[in-house]
């Protein structure tokens, strides 16, 4: 049962106009594992969140979530399913406490409850867990950028995930706050038993937290393999730095 | 954290103490025998809490301006005074047909609310103030709800005061059903829905909140009492025309007076249509009518560029740096 993928998707077609976003793309991610999504900037690897997360629905293809298909369901059915996001540029409610925000998702997410007053007390909690109890109190605007991420992670955590899609948590941090973020994933993984994709740039980090990597390239999966293997890959080396260092 | 805790539980003991010696101070007063005036003047301040509370269901706590609000009390003072009519009922029976008033505005809101709610910003306004217009422009042209010539309604056979008395009552309970509501949505998991759609709508949805449902509810629910209160007034005037019941000066009242109080909390509607009807009938009384304007008008451009977010949230996040 635990060895059956949570999320796949098959042959996903998606473009923009004349740009093809994401072509015959084919995934899958299991409980407990963290797959990372690698490639250059414009490869499609957003686009894919937004696929999953229904915010954007594919041209053709096919997505499914514990086997029902959620391709052209809507966000919020997907997200009360269990699949939960965090968005690359940083989307706080501005206006809201950190408890607040994190409560919301408490109460809406899978299994989601009514009162309140609970949704506060488990969100408190979820900001321990991610680091940030100290400011639960606090407005996002006051938050620094290694905080706000975690408000992402938090919050996507609050919604009591199966799946959850990190996209581009390290971005923009420095190597020590990348150490403690990839101690949070490990963490997350171990305490929530989720599967995990996520979308990084910080080679770092998909080395260390990864169990597998898929690279893409214009929309096309170059690879899917171990870090090691997808690092080594010639045609990632020649989507990253040019044929001449592909070589051999 | 745990002063957090404990400053509310005692602030909501304060308003447990205060509220219910308000409401009933409220309900006593036309019985103190006060000029006529006066019980009018209170019911219009009444009207104006209950008409802009319900508005920030919708519009201060989903972000959604609706600039068309008053049509909903032009829909309820209207399907009133045609239950009157067409069934031939006395004043007090014709008041029972409020509620179902409310119902009728609360279902055209759902199928108005169907198409417009999927616009944003300031296309939702506009829309909703279009649609204001056409529901004003309809009721003229409808020679069965009486056209440009308004409909009468039965009067009751009381003497002035009286008469205003029961109005002022029947206004002050429901103005105290609409702030309870307001105020019970604000706390709820509902309210949390709606606030997240206020702040970031796309990000609401990948919290798994059902922003379409959401909103409609919202929406169907601020329609309600003003449908009621239209109802109301119907009877308390005897006499509806389009110009009046459907008058947009009153649609943008209602939104400047949430505003002026602070649209995110259940109490900056009322402290706003106090404050305002206060101010607005003081001006009038004791300057000249002109000046009266100008000085209205430059209190609001005070408030919008100094106080965005209303004058509560203002003095309270002074008060807040100050504790800091």
């Amino acid at each position: 049962m635990s060895l059956s993928a949570t999320l796949t998707g098959h042959d996903i077609d998606k473009s923009f106009g004349g740009l093809k976003a994401l072509s015959k793309f084919s995934f899958e991610v299991k409980a407990g594992e963290i797959l990372g999504l690698i490639g250059p900037n414009g490869s499609g690897k957003t686009t894919l969140f937004n696929l999953i997360s229904g915010l954007f629905h594919p041209d053709s293809g096919k997505i499914e979530f514990e086997g029902a298909n959620i391709t052209h369901e809507s966000p919020h059915l997907i997200a009360s399913l269990g699949v939960a996001r965090t968005f690359q540029i940083v989307r706080p409610l501005r206006d809201l406490d950190l408890i607040e925000n994190v409560a919301i998702a408490v109460v809406y997410g899978r299994n989601g409850i009514s009162q309140m007053q609970v949704a506060r007390a488990k969100a408190f909690e979820i900001l321990e867990f991610t680091g940030l109890s100290h400011r639960a109190r606090r407005y996002p605007g006051e938050l620094a950028l290694e905080d706000l991420k975690r408000l992402e992670v938090a919050r996507a955590l609050a919604s009591n995930p199966k799946v959850l899609l990190l996209d581009e948590v390290f971005a923009g941090l420095n190597p020590k706050e990348i150490s403690t973020a990839i101690e949070l994933v490990y963490k997350i993984k171990e305490t929530y038993r989720v599967a995990i994709i996520m979308i990084e740039h910080v080679m770092k980090a998909i080395m260390t937290a990864c169990s597998r990597v898929i690279a893409l390239h214009h929309g096309v999966k170059l690879c899917d393999a171990s870090p090691m293997d997808v690092a080594n890959h010639p045609e990632v080396i020649r989507a990253y730095l040019g044929a001449g260092y592909a070589g051999n | 954290m745990k002063s957090d805790q404990f400053s509310s539980t005692n602030s909501n003991r304060l308003y447990q103490m205060i509220i219910p010696i308000v409401l009933v101070g409220l309900a006593l007063f036309p019985f103190s025998e006060p000029p006529v005036y006066f019980i009018s003047f209170v019911f219009w301040i009444f009207l104006y809490v209950c008409l802009s509370s319900s508005w920030n269901l919708i519009g201060g706590y989903a972000g959604y301006l609706s600039f068309g609000h008053v049509a909903f009390f032009g829909i309820g003072a209207y399907a009133t005074a045609m239950f009157g009519k067409i069934f031939s009922l006395s004043v007090s029976l014709t008041l029972l047909g409020t509620i179902p008033a409310g119902l009728i505005a609360s279902l055209i809101a759902i199928i108005v609310g169907y198409p417009c709610l999927r616009l944003r910003g300031p296309y939702f306004a506009v829309i909703t103030l279009c649609f204001a217009f056409v529901s004003q422009l309809t009721v003229k042209n409808l020679e069965i709800l009486g056209g440009a010539d308004g409909l009468w309604l039965k009067t009751m056979d009381v003497s002035v005061e009286i008469n205003r008395t029961i109005f002022y009552e029947l206004m002050l309970a429901l103005t105290s059903v609409t702030v309870l509501v307001s105020f019970l949505v604000g706390r709820s998991k509902f309210g949390a829905g709606l606030r997240a759609i206020k702040e970031d709508e796309e990000v609401a949805q990948t919290m798994a909140v059902n922003a379409p449902r959401l909103k409609i509810t919202a929406f169907a629910l601020s329609a309600f009492f003003p449908g009621v209160a239209g109802g109301i007034y119907a009877c308390y005037l005897s006499y509806i025309h389009p110009d009046v019941v459907f008058d947009v000066n009153m649609s943008i009242l209602q939104v400047l007076m949430a505003l002026f109080g602070g649209a995110s909390s259940w109490i900056g509607p009322v402290v706003g249509a106090v404050s305002l009807t206060v101010v607005n009938e003081g001006l009038s009384t004791f300057v000249k009518a002109e000046l009266a304007r100008i000085i209205y008008g430059c209190l609001f451009i005070v408030v919008i560029v100094f106080m965005p977010n209303g004058i509560l949230e203002f003095f309270s996040r002074r008060t807040k740096r100050i504790d800091n």
